[in-house]
């Protein structure tokens, strides 16, 4: 792997993301997010605004990811990238650290208005940690769905069943709907819910124990294993689909 | 430069090899034309060529090395020009070029290109405002910017006007009369008439026939001499045959005393060669 070749393929990616009007989308969601975090009182956002990074550094990361899957399926590119001296991994590597890089940049500007605006206290190195590990892991995941969809809306309709499946389960459990304590052994194996840990380390009131480095372990492996078993062997057939042969 | 032994190839979901069997080299310095109808297995084999298909059997070698001992590094050497324009099309075609030519060790000089295609004057345009000749125009610059020893084009002047195609040739020629090597598929006659040194007739994953058009013309055109000329205010029609034409009294008896019109010798079509050969039409199959 170039790391010369790798970064010339990231700029590459983000000036797309930037003229397909996805980082408009992205901004345009953290105002909305910003504009409804505002007004809600300190104790509701003290719960919220980890939330709403978590779904930013989740959902978002998997929609975004396969948006541009999609662009690029629609005008065949895949095909004229399989025959530079690129390989299939910084290929891979690069979609995925530029959607980290953007991705990172809404989460940065929904914090920076809530620090500004609200006061909020956090410890800037562990939501970096935090934003960056789970969006990195969704973005790989959301990688890997993106192989087995036919069009965009299929995908959504994926994401949201995906969604209900596992992030409303760690939603009630952070917000105490389910306050079983059992629950917190089954949500461990959780993605959506290892987010929520590493986002919560971020914020002053978070107790560190084990579920905080669990999910770090987990998310860091999984990113890895997602990325060496499922992504990198099929990359190959999926780009041969996508380029019409 | 290519050499193909036994190239046999099935999709994964197919029962039966689209190419069955199929041995031709391409020299170096030479346009190797592959005719044939859609669904014959030229691109399929243009795609096991540049390495985008792999599980294939038998054996491919480029500049004496088998092709599957190539890293990455291959493509520095191979430009590609696929059949559908292949851009982003939100980005304009400078940004699209920028971006491919910082992937490569060898840059060409695009603006040359870019003149040379009649885009310098759009490069700042968006792609997406392009019509279809200016973006298969394109996909010829994005093929030489590496400044490719060996060039593959794949149906390169489909559903492009005359002028565009005949653009498009120069450059090929000229990219070959540089020394550069080119390995195109077509089911346009004309092109191949026109590009080729030589050619290979491929029909249902079998190639019939390879050789240079003119051979071709010579082997299976009728050797005759076909004159036109005035008499009494009609066109009369007269064949002769081509072995010793110059001691044919009639022949010159004719030249020398009726109003010549038109003179041909029997050369018959590519078209109507690989019609002869293959026993199939080119654009009956495409249609």
């Amino acid at each position: 792997m170039k790391a010369s070749r790798v970064w010339v393929l990231v700029k590459g990616e983000l000036l797309r993301l930037n003229k397909y009007n996805i980082f408009a989308i992205s901004i345009l969601v953290a105002i909305i997010w910003g504009v409804m975090l505002y007004f809600v009182n300190s104790t509701i956002l003290a719960t919220l605004l980890p939330m709403v990074l978590l779904v930013d550094a989740s959902m978002m990361s998997i929609m975004y990811i396969g948006s541009v899957m999609f662009f690029e399926k629609s005008e065949f590119t895949i095909s004229t990238m399989l025959v530079t001296p690129s390989t299939n991994a910084e290929l891979v590597l690069s979609k995925v650290l530029a959607n980290t890089i953007h991705n990172l940049f809404s989460s940065v500007l929904i914090i920076i208005a809530f620090v500004l605006l609200k006061d909020v206290k956090l410890n800037y190195f562990l939501i970096f940690v935090g934003i960056v590990v789970t969006t990195t892991f969704f973005t790989i995941f959301g990688y890997y769905m993106a192989y087995f969809q036919k069009n965009f809306t299929g995908m959504l309709v994926n994401i949201m069943i995906f969604a209900f499946a596992l992030l409303i389960p760690s939603l009630l459990y952070e917000v105490h709907v389910i306050t079983a304590d059992w629950f917190q052994y089954v949500l461990v194996i959780n993605p959506f819910q290892a987010g929520a840990e590493l986002i919560g380390g971020g914020f002053k009131d978070y107790v560190f124990e084990w579920q905080y480095y669990f999910s770090l372990a987990y998310l860091l492996i999984g990113t890895v294993l997602v990325y060496r078993f499922l992504v990198l062997p099929k990359f190959h057939d999926y780009s041969i689909r996508q380029s019409g042969v | 430069m290519y050499k193909v032994e036994d190239l046999r190839f099935k999709y994964p979901k197919n029962k039966d090899d689209v190419i069955k069997g199929i041995s031709f080299e391409i020299k170096e310095g030479e346009i190797f034309g592959f005719l044939g109808p859609s669904g014959a297995g030229k691109s399929t084999t243009q795609k096991i060529l540049i390495k985008i298909l792999e599980d294939y059997r038998g054996k491919i070698s480029y500049s004496g090395k088998d092709v599957s001992e190539f890293g990455n590094d291959f493509y520095e050497d191979i430009g590609v020009s696929f059949e559908m324009p292949i851009h982003f099309s939100k980005m304009t075609a400078m940004e699209n070029i920028n971006f491919f030519l910082k992937l490569y060790k060898r840059n060409a000089d695009v603006e040359t290109l870019m003149k040379r295609v009649g885009l310098w004057e759009s490069k700042d345009k968006m792609v997406g405002e392009f019509s279809k000749g200016m973006k298969i125009r394109l996909n010829i610059v994005r093929a030489l910017l590496n400044e490719p020893k060996m060039l593959f084009l794949d149906e390169p002047t489909n559903g492009i006007d005359p002028a565009n195609a005949k653009i498009l040739k120069d450059l090929v020629k000229e990219f070959r009369d540089a020394g550069g090597t080119v390995f195109i598929t077509s089911h346009i006659m004309s092109d191949i008439d026109q590009l080729c040194d030589r050619v290979a007739f491929i029909v249902d994953g079998e190639i019939k026939e390879i050789d240079s058009p003119r051979n071709l013309k010579i082997r299976y055109g009728k050797r005759e001499l076909r004159v036109e000329y005035k008499e009494n205010g009609k066109t009369i029609t007269r064949e002769f045959p081509m072995d010793n034409i110059g001691k044919n009294e009639e022949f010159l008896t004719l030249l020398q005393t009726k109003d010549i019109e038109t003179i041909h010798s029997g050369e018959t079509t590519l078209e109507d060669i690989f019609i002869k050969v293959t026993g199939v039409g080119l654009r009956d199959e495409s249609e």
